[in-house]
């Protein structure tokens, strides 16, 4: 939330207005609104097709938008042509030049500035020396690595050093480690360079880690727009929650409404709640759904000693990660329910298939959502 | 064990059936190119007499006795040695000095090189930009006008040599289109002109360095062309850093597809260009039709084979060479 209130004071950096993008019938961008802040690192997430390599691209003067206008750093960028805009792109298939050795890759955006050589060179070197790339710069494209690929994609589009760089799924071809040693690098960039941002992405986690803000991007539309934390722990609708990390949704009926206070029956969880709600609910709506997320239960083969609410339930299956086990455990009206623990003991008496377990959960990790 | 052995016996019966697939594009070779080429190589070698075939043959037999007859009396070794003993060996450079001294042929040489060049060169001009505006239009029309590049194949080409005779000649369709607009009020003389073989040279060609081309640029990955754009290039300095440069293996196979057959090419100087347009092909036509001089005609062939390979071999080497410095 403080994140939030620091960025609302920044000058809007780049405003995009109404922007659509239409192929024929089809509508890949769909009237998007969005304003974002000088220095930010901004993450468009959504599924496969939903539109966030149209919006960049969009952003990038690579397609002219059907309606709407961008304007960047007080200048309408809508019909201003791709190489006279202050923004680099950075590909989905890095699109590395394949004629060109790296440095000739990398050095391409200075050469066409028409930068002396001898400080490309050392601006090249540089740059490489950032990405870790230093000893490859007489390789072609098709003698590296995937991963070697992207950084070289990095560095050709950070060097420039755009107002606004713009990356496609910028981690979609690297493993785990290499994954989350780049998330930092790009972070580390980020603040060294002042660059503005914009990572497309469709892995929640990389989102999260990375970003300021997010926007959920879902059949060419922003569902909801905020810090990771945010829109994890303080989803919109039922599409978001289900899409940003694991959730368990079970439907409930309205007992009462309050001014701040709704009371629900959820015979899945247990009976009767009562949840802090703000929002507001159109009067003839009976049901709605409550929310949990597998990590805020937690799993016990005794009863919990204090009065939180509990229930029983059998676990049914359960998959070891390492850090953590996820259980499904089935409760007594046939529901299933996700839990996940923390191994935090390397000797801990795992529970089993079949144990007879109980779970509780603090009432105010319970959420509630109408759409 | 015996896994291992069956193993190696399965790579070695790949290995085995992958030299014989290798082996039958040779023996196409051998058959349909180096045996003729052998033959006429031969030929050039040798003097010329009225006779048939009219030339000398490379052995002649001193002996006067058939080897069938020697090796019936001597036997099959012995027979074969003695005979080999008689044969003489006749070889002649005269016909290649001969192609040196009199200035026609060099004349013609250099003539044939430039035409095939220039023709070439306005191949490439005019079928690059047609190729990469078939590469970059939409699927349909695209079909369309590759139709467009081929349909002319479906016409014989001699006929089609005609019709630019019909074309170019002084009342012809040019001349009365041009005297009917008024540009010109004197018809062009064209036909039986150098200009009517560049027309035609060009024409003819056309689709061999289109086609090439477009294989190659239909290929090119747009989103290389979006990245240059993006990191700062003009749309000029995008085709010069990245099209024309990736193209490189389309233009080279264009050039050599029309400056080969162009070099040699005999129909279209032959029915458009004047007397005093001197191609090779015209030239190996006459020395072979009208002086029914074989071992002439065959120099001139083999140096004009010579022309032609030495130059692509020279650039293949090179190429190979730049490939290993790179790695
Ligand atoms: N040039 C085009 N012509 C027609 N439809 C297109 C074109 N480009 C994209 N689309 C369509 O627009 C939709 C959004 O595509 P886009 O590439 O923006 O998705 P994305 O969110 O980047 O997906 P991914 O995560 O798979 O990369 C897709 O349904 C796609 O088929
Ligand atoms: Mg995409």
């Amino acid at each position: 939330m403080s994140n939030d209130n620091q960025t609302t004071k920044k000058q809007p950096f780049i405003e995009i207005k109404g922007i659509s993008k239409h192929f024929g019938d089809f509508v890949a961008v769909n009237k998007v609104d969005l304003t974002i802040f000088k220095g930010e690192l901004f993450s468009i997430l959504g599924a496969s097709g939903s539109g966030k390599t149209t919006l960049l691209r969009v952003m990038a003067g690579l397609e002219t938008p059907t309606e709407g206008s961008i304007i960047i750093d007080g200048i309408d960028m809508t019909h201003i042509p791709p190489y006279e805009r202050p923004v680099n792109i950075m590909f989905q298939n890095y699109a590395l030049f394949p004629h060109m050795t790296v440095f000739d890759n990398v050095a391409y955006g200075l050469k066409k500035e028409k930068m002396p050589k001898g400080e490309i060179k050392s601006k090249v070197a540089q740059m490489l020396e950032l990405v870790k790339l230093s000893e490859y710069n007489h390789r072609k494209p098709d003698q590296l690595s995937g991963g070697q690929s992207q950084r070289v994609a990095l560095a050709r589009a950070l060097i420039k050093q755009p107002k606004v760089l713009l990356l496609d799924e910028p981690m979609a071809a690297l493993d785990k480690k290499l994954k989350q040693n780049t998330a930092f690098e790009l972070v580390n960039i980020q603040e060294e360079l002042g660059v503005t941002f914009i990572i497309v992405t469709h892995d929640q986690e990389e989102a999260m880690t990375l970003s300021d803000r997010i926007a959920v991007m879902e059949e060419g539309k922003f569902l909801q727009i905020g810090p990771p934390s945010e829109i994890y722990e303080n989803p919109r609708s039922k599409f978001i929650a289900d899409f940003v990390g694991n959730i368990n949704m079970f439907e409930a009926t309205i007992l009462s409404k309050q001014a701040s206070k709704i009371v629900v029956n959820c015979p899945t969880l247990g009976g009767q709640h009562e949840i802090d709600f703000n929002g507001s609910i159109a009067d003839d709506i009976e049901s709605i759904t409550l929310a949990i997320r597998p990590e805020k239960i937690m799993i016990n083969n005794q009863p919990p000693s204090s009065e939180n609410t509990y229930i029983k339930g059998i676990v049914e299956d359960f998959g070891y990660f390492g850090n953590l086990s996820i259980y499904r455990v089935k409760t007594s009206d046939g529901n299933i329910i996700q839990v996940s623990k923390q191994n935090r003991y390397r000797s801990e008496r795992i529970i089993s298939w079949d144990d007879e377990v109980y779970l509780s959960w603090e009432p105010s990790n319970l959420l509630l959502l109408t759409e | 064990m015996s896994a291992v052995l069956a193993s190696m016996d399965a790579t070695f019966r790949e290995r085995l059936w992958k030299k014989f697939i290798v082996f039958i594009p040779y023996l196409w070779l051998l058959l349909f190119f180096l045996t003729p080429f052998l033959i006429v190589f031969k030929i050039s070698f040798a003097d010329p007499v009225v006779a048939q075939p009219p030339f000398t043959p490379l052995f002649q037999n001193l002996a006067e006795t058939s080897l069938l007859e020697i090796i019936k009396e001597l036997g099959f070794f012995s027979g074969i040695a003695s005979y080999i003993q008689y044969l003489s060996i006749s070889i002649t450079f005269d016909n290649y000095l001969y192609l040196f001294e009199d200035s026609l042929y060099v004349v013609t040489y250099i003539n044939s090189v430039k035409l095939a060049f220039i023709s070439t060169c306005f191949c490439l001009l005019i079928g690059y930009p047609i190729a990469y505006g078939i590469a970059r239009s939409p699927q349909p029309t695209r079909n369309i006008l590759l139709l467009m590049v081929v349909i002319p194949f479906w016409v014989s080409f001699l006929l089609r040599v005609y019709a630019w005779m019909g074309i170019l000649k002084t009342k012809g369709l040019l001349n009365g289109f041009l005297l009917w607009t008024g540009i010109i009020d004197q018809p062009l003389e064209l036909l039986y002109t150098d200009t009517a073989v560049y027309i035609g040279m060009i024409y003819s060609y056309l689709p061999f360095m289109i086609l090439p081309l477009y294989a190659n640029l239909e290929r090119l990955d747009i989103r290389l062309l979006e990245a240059a754009a993006d990191l700062g290039a003009r749309p000029w300095r995008v085709f010069k850093d990245i099209t024309f440069p990736l193209s490189m293996p389309g233009v080279v196979a264009g050039c050599l597809l029309v400056f080969i057959p162009a070099i040699g090419e005999y129909v279209i100087p032959a029915l458009l260009g004047g007397a005093d347009t001197l191609m090779i092909g015209r030239l190996l036509f006459d020395e072979f039709f009208m002086n029914r001089d074989w071992p002439v005609a065959s120099a001139v062939a083999i140096v004009l084979l010579m022309l032609l390979v030495l130059p692509i071999v020279y650039f293949q080497k090179r190429q190979n060479q730049e490939l290993l410095e790179q790695q």
